[in-house]
């Protein structure tokens, strides 16, 4: 007992001097510290380009959320107060432009039709890629694999951007139902019902490939 | 609280235990709750299967996740890095026309301002010309000689030394990476004139010829950073030094990047520049350090070929040490041309000199 409250004494005392050190960088970047903001964006840009990616499903839409999200950042880092953490600050900016985003393609009537092979691979869709790594191994399993991705991306379809950025939020960046109310600006209760309708559906589109 | 939906899925569960199902799953159910809700799973059936499609539906999403992988991350932070040099440019072009033009003024009274912006274009149009005419000393004392930082605000240099040494000093050269370097040739014998283009907070120019020793430290600085400073400029950088190789500070660096740039040409370029470099000892034992260290075949030859023209001219002093790495190349060197060169060398040392 004795042991565990220390172990978790000393988690707490890392875990302020991280953030102590992470708010030390913020102010240096805040003054005009180029390193210091490049230094930032290393720090969370895998995740941010990892739940871009997960989200779009198109490596050149998830790079310009990527691009437009840490601008955003960037211009707008004097107007961080350090009243929550600078991760929470930089999901609701990066959340914002990526709801932006995929409300902006769902009104597009263009993005319904398949997308046109391209020869980067990092231009075509995630989901083509899957099969392709074991398509010599096996051309069974390479096809099987790309209708349930289809599959798959037709149920991700079917969620609206903010059920979706929510499943992403919590089942994938493990965050807390709380932290991504936070992060979205709305409350706890509401991301429940939103999380509760995604899986509802996606478990409905998806009941015939378990 | 939740709406019902039309979604076509017939769930099992109970329906007062369904949104709980989904936040069991996410790992949102407190302590009480959890264990309640676990213990009814166990004994609904209903409620059982409906976890474990929900499981498997997760399962199934986690299974077709994607990772951006390190080529496409590092070329995003490539692009990122990119648009924030423009960014800062622009704010920078923005904060110079601001403080002629001030838009709190401006944009009110927009009559007024175009009248003024007229008033502005007419005078400058007219008056530039002349004042340009009558003061050509102020263009050419900056080109002629010195230091010229220029892109906040190009700094007059009448003197000898161009811009102050505190000038140069005040600029944080460790953290300047340069971009690129041109080079503007100069007739009549004289030095071409440099211009080393800094990316700073606000990116700058800094002009001179090598002769002008802040010119020669910054192209030193380029050298030395191969961390920083991409390989063309490095090469830039020794092309310029090379006219400077009797300079000890020149030639210091030139048989450091001999040693220890990780780029083959930069080294093979380093050795070229040490050519006519005196004193002859330091420049003999950077080239015979090249020929038993190097990797680069190419590095070599031109180390050997260096190594013998000095040779030729009797600039090398013979000595054991030298001697024995000669003899040492014969034998080892997988390269023919290099073997048969240090050979060359030996006889031009002397008939005396035995392989």
């Amino acid at each position: 007992m004795g042991m565990s409250v220390a172990l978790d004494s000393d988690a707490r005392l890392a875990a302020a001097a991280k953030v102590q050190e992470e708010h030390g960088l913020v102010r240096t970047a805040q003054a005009g510290d180029r390193l210091a903001f490049e230094e930032l964006v290393r720090r969370y840009d895998r995740e941010v380009l990892r739940l871009a990616l997960n989200l779009v499903h198109r490596a050149e839409d998830a790079r310009d959320i990527y691009q437009e999200a840490f601008m955003r950042v960037y211009k707008n880092l004097h107007r961080f107060r350090f009243e929550c953490s600078f991760y929470t600050w930089l999901y609701r900016i990066v959340t914002n432009v990526a709801l932006d985003h995929l409300r902006r393609r769902t009104s597009r009537k263009e993005d319904q039709a398949p997308v046109p092979e391209d020869s980067e691979s990092t231009t075509r869709d995630f989901f083509d890629r899957q099969p392709e790594a074991r398509a010599a191994a096996n051309p069974e399993r390479n096809l099987l694999g790309q209708e349930l991705g289809e599959h798959i991306a037709t149920a991700l379809n079917r969620l609206s951007p903010r059920e979706r950025m929510v499943f992403e939020m919590k089942h994938y960046q493990g965050l807390k139902l709380r932290a991504i109310g936070d992060m979205l600006g709305t409350s706890e209760e509401t991301v429940k019902n939103s999380l509760f309708r995604a899986t509802r559906k996606l478990r409905a589109s998806l009941e015939c490939m378990r | 609280m939740y709406q019902e939906e039309s979604d076509g899925l017939s769930s099992t569960a109970c329906g007062e235990f369904e949104i709980k199902l989904s936040l069991l799953a996410a790992g949102e159910l407190e302590s009480p709750e959890s264990e309640e809700m676990q213990k009814h799973i166990q004994s609904c059936e209903g409620c059982r299967t409906a976890f474990q499609q929900e499981s498997e539906v997760l399962a199934l999403l986690a299974s077709h996740r994607s990772e951006p992988d390190a080529n496409f991350l590092a070329s995003c932070r490539a692009e990122l890095f990119d648009s924030l040099d423009q960014q800062e440019e622009r704010s920078w072009l923005r904060r110079l026309t601001g403080s002629f033009l001030p838009a709190s003024w401006l944009a009110p009274q927009p009559a007024w301002s175009a009248a003024f912006l007229l008033i502005i274009g007419f005078a400058v149009g007219l008056f530039g010309p002349r004042l340009l005419r009558h003061n050509p000393s102020a263009v050419a004392s900056n080109q002629n000689s010195g230091v010229v930082l220029s892109a906040v605000q190009p700094v007059d240099s009448t003197s000898d030394s161009g811009l102050s040494n505190s000038a140069i000093s005040s600029l944080d050269l460790h953290r300047a990476d340069v971009a690129g370097i041109n080079v503007l040739p100069a007739g009549d014998n004289q030095p071409p004139q440099v211009q080393l283009q800094l990316n700073l907070q606000q990116p700058m120019t800094v002009s001179g010829t090598v002769d002008n020793d802040n010119v020669k430290h910054m192209l030193i600085h380029v050298l030395q950073d191969s961390q920083r400073n991409d390989p063309d400029v490095r090469l830039d950088a020794i092309d310029l030094l090379r006219i400077r190789n009797n300079d000890p500070e020149v030639r210091s660096a030139l048989c450091r990047a001999v040693h220890t740039d990780h780029n083959a040409a930069v080294r093979l370029k380093a050795v070229e520049a040490l050519d006519g470099a005196e004193p002859q000892n330091q420049v003999r034992q950077t080239l015979l350090d090249a020929l038993v260290d190097d990797q680069n075949p190419g590095v070599r030859v031109e180390a050997i070929n260096e190594l013998r023209d000095m040779a030729a001219k009797g600039e090398v002093d013979s000595d054991d040490h030298l001697l024995a790495v000669l003899r040492e190349l014969i034998k080892k060197d997988p390269s023919v041309y290099i073997r048969l060169q240090s050979a060359a060398v030996i006889r031009d040392l002397g008939p005396r000199q035995k392989f």
